[in-house]
């Protein structure tokens, strides 16, 4: 499909450093400890590992990925689905934990909203029998894929490629890395190796907590697309 | 013999790609699994795929299985059915039994291992005779363990604590450990008789055996026949669909042998059946598993109206022959279901009944559920994935204490 936007470019223009793509194998480590009711789940995560929230928050997306994104993040869904508190789960869908510097900053954010809902409710909420919500964190192996990318060509060809749990190594993990809620792997590698600032900015502007992996990775591949004119090897 | 190439067609070479560089970082590591049959079972199932694949992938691994003799498992079982959370009372003497007899076993084991898997609690207590036999010791319990009976998880807790890590299937039976907890999901083999791809004369072949004509639409659940299953639940809820839709009901599964409320609920089933041509109950035997293949691609909608369930492979199977499948809310169900997606879970008879009509009268409604439904297990619930986890638990334990292990 031709896009106004498209410029020439030469895909096969070296890259200076190649990108080596990490693929991540996520192990989902259950603490054993539940909540019951909406304010079990507000005292349990102000005692936990800020890891939980970051499992419950981000990581679960790659435990066991839904067809679909209805609600962002585990808690919304429990509050939608086990509580059946609609306007609850609505709230804590809108929540982003990439605003947020640190997890710890991110924890607050999850109290204030959760004690702020629970100031106003006459009673507690309490979830169905066996739908309890239970923490979770996660530890990770990542090895190389030992596919590497040297030009943008061959980058787009992998990504085409490699495992949704490489898209989430780069695109979600690596905001932790760069320190950065901006900055992931692949603008990272665009812009140090060919400027682009467009295509740059265009993904760094992707609403990604709203994504599934999947779609994190046919919308990357249609910027490069819009951007420089060029199906770059991507199988339809 | 299957080889991990068989399975590219299916997952994809990235998956067996994946797989082989995280075995290669094992090489050579000796890998032992222990439990108590050589069949029967989805443990033995997946074991007997699973550990001539890792051998391939080049960690030499065995499986050995514990021997007892009949007090010793009526002890194990009784440990079972604890877990679950059956009130049982077992006595010093029948605790002695079981630990002499683990302590039998170690006597005539000769392996020295890297890693060891230890499955469930018939072989349990070997690690507090052989602990220096392996570097790292691994509790995998494959039993819904969300309510255990506190007396016995007591006497096990004890056991279990001395073990390196500990491996459940679903977050809800994590308990409260020493050790780091791992999650992992069980798995069915899309090569095994029970799902592989078979023709549609296969399949016509089994029902003229078991006579079912498939003259209307089939609706099937295949379970065992106990209670947790509502059997009876399913019978009710096809008795309302047929007053609006006509099709076919289809009960099968084995006798609950180890229940003894097996019988009687078998008779349950079969007076509720009574005097509906409709409804075909069909008792089959353990390792019907072609019969099963075939019922379930058969078949227009499956059914697991479970009232309690711990992970509910029928469900992954029926999902995997793209079925659209409603299943009770209940469980694992809940993890491989979602609502209006991959199926419909359901809380009663009424709503059972509710959504066979709603797929009966919509059948491109189901045929995308199914489809969506095998997308989703073959992400999630094949053996590639299990055997993926296995290995990168192994990968972290020998790199204890880190969150993240960059290879």
């Amino acid at each position: 499909m031709p896009v106004e936007r498209a410029v020439a470019f030469d895909y096969d223009l070296p890259a200076k450093d190649p990108f080596w793509f990490r693929e991540c194998f996520l192990m989902t480590m259950p603490l054993g400890r539940k909540a019951v009711n909406l304010r079990e789940l507000l005292q349990t995560l102000k005692e936990v590992d800020t890891e939980v929230l970051h499992y419950h928050l981000l990581q679960s997306r790659l435990a066991v990925t839904q067809p679909v994104v209805e609600y962002p993040n585990d808690f919304a869904l429990w509050a939608a689905t086990a509580l059946q508190d609609v306007k609850l789960a609505e709230k804590l869908s809108s929540f982003d934990p990439l605003e947020y510097e640190d997890l710890e900053q991110v924890r607050q954010a999850m109290v204030d909203i959760l004690e702020d809902y629970l100031w106003d409710l006459p009673n507690v909420p309490w979830a169905r029998p066996g739908f309890e919500f239970h923490f979770c964190m996660a530890s990770m192996v990542v090895i190389r894929a030992e596919i590497p990318a040297s030009t943008l060509r061959e980058f787009c060809h992998a990504l085409g490629k490699v495992g949704l749990d490489s898209v989430y190594y780069h695109f979600f993990e690596a905001r932790r890395r760069h320190g950065s809620r901006q900055v992931d792997d692949f603008s990272f590698w665009i812009e140090n190796n060919f400027g682009l600032p467009e295509l740059v900015q265009a993904i760094r502007d992707i609403d990604l907590y709203f994504y599934t992996l999947k779609e994190v990775r046919d919308t990357l591949l249609q910027l490069i697309l819009e951007h420089l004119g060029e199906i770059c090897g991507y199988p339809e | 013999m299957v080889t991990l190439n068989d399975y590219a067609p299916i997952v994809g070479p990235e998956v067996i790609g994946q797989l082989q560089r995280l075995a290669e970082r094992l090489k050579d590591r000796r890998f032992v699994h222990i439990n108590s049959t050589r069949t029967g079972g989805g443990v033995a199932e997946i074991l007997s795929r699973a550990v001539p694949l890792l051998n391939q992938m080049g960690l030499t691994t065995t499986w050995e299985v514990i021997q007892g003799d009949p007090t010793f498992f009526e002890v194990t079982k009784a440990f079972h059915n604890a877990l679950q959370g059956h009130e049982v009372r077992l006595s010093p003497a029948q605790l002695q039994h079981y630990e002499e007899v683990n302590r039998e076993n170690a006597r005539k084991f000769t392996w020295e291992a890297d890693y060891v898997l230890v499955h469930d609690p018939q072989p349990a207590f070997l690690i507090k005779v052989m602990r220096e036999r392996a570097r790292h010791w691994v509790w995998r319990c494959h039993i819904d363990v969300s309510r255990p009976n506190l007396k016995v998880w007591k006497y096990l807790r004890e056991i279990v604590s001395r073990y390196d890590a500990s491996i459940f299937s679903m977050a809800q039976f994590a308990q409260n450990l020493p050790h780091p907890q791992y999650l992992i999901r069980p798995s069915i083999d899309p090569l095994s008789e029970k799902n592989r791809e078979i023709t549609p004369e296969e399949i016509d072949q089994v029902l003229n055996r078991l006579g079912i004509e498939r003259d209307r639409p089939l609706v099937l659940q295949v379970s065992r026949f106990d209670s947790f299953k509502d059997p009876v639940g399913v019978i009710q809820a096809f008795r309302m669909v047929r007053k609006h839709v006509p099709c076919k009901l289809i009960l099968a599964g084995g006798e609950a042998t180890d229940d003894p409320e097996g019988p009687r609920i078998f008779a349950e089933v079969m007076e509720a059946a009574e005097g509906e041509p409709d409804i075909q109950v069909l008792l089959l035997p353990p390792d019907a598993h072609h019969e099963v293949n075939a019922l379930q691609r058969a078949a227009d909608i499956i059914v697991q109206k479970s009232t309690r369930e711990g992970f509910g492979l029928t469900v992954t199977e029926a999902m995997w022959k793209g079925k659209p499948v409603i299943g009770g809310a209940v469980g694992g169900i809940v993890l491989q279901i979602r609502d209006y997606h991959t199926g419909f879970l359901v809380h009663s008879p009424e709503g059972c009944a509710f959504r066979i009509r709603y797929l009966l009268h919509r059948p491109e409604m189901a045929q995308r559920m199914g489809r969506l439904a095998r997308e989703f297990v073959r992400q999630h619930f094949l053996i590639t994935r299990n055997i993926r986890d296995y290995l990168t638990l192994l990968t972290l334990a020998e790199n204890p204490g880190s969150r993240t292990i960059e290879l």
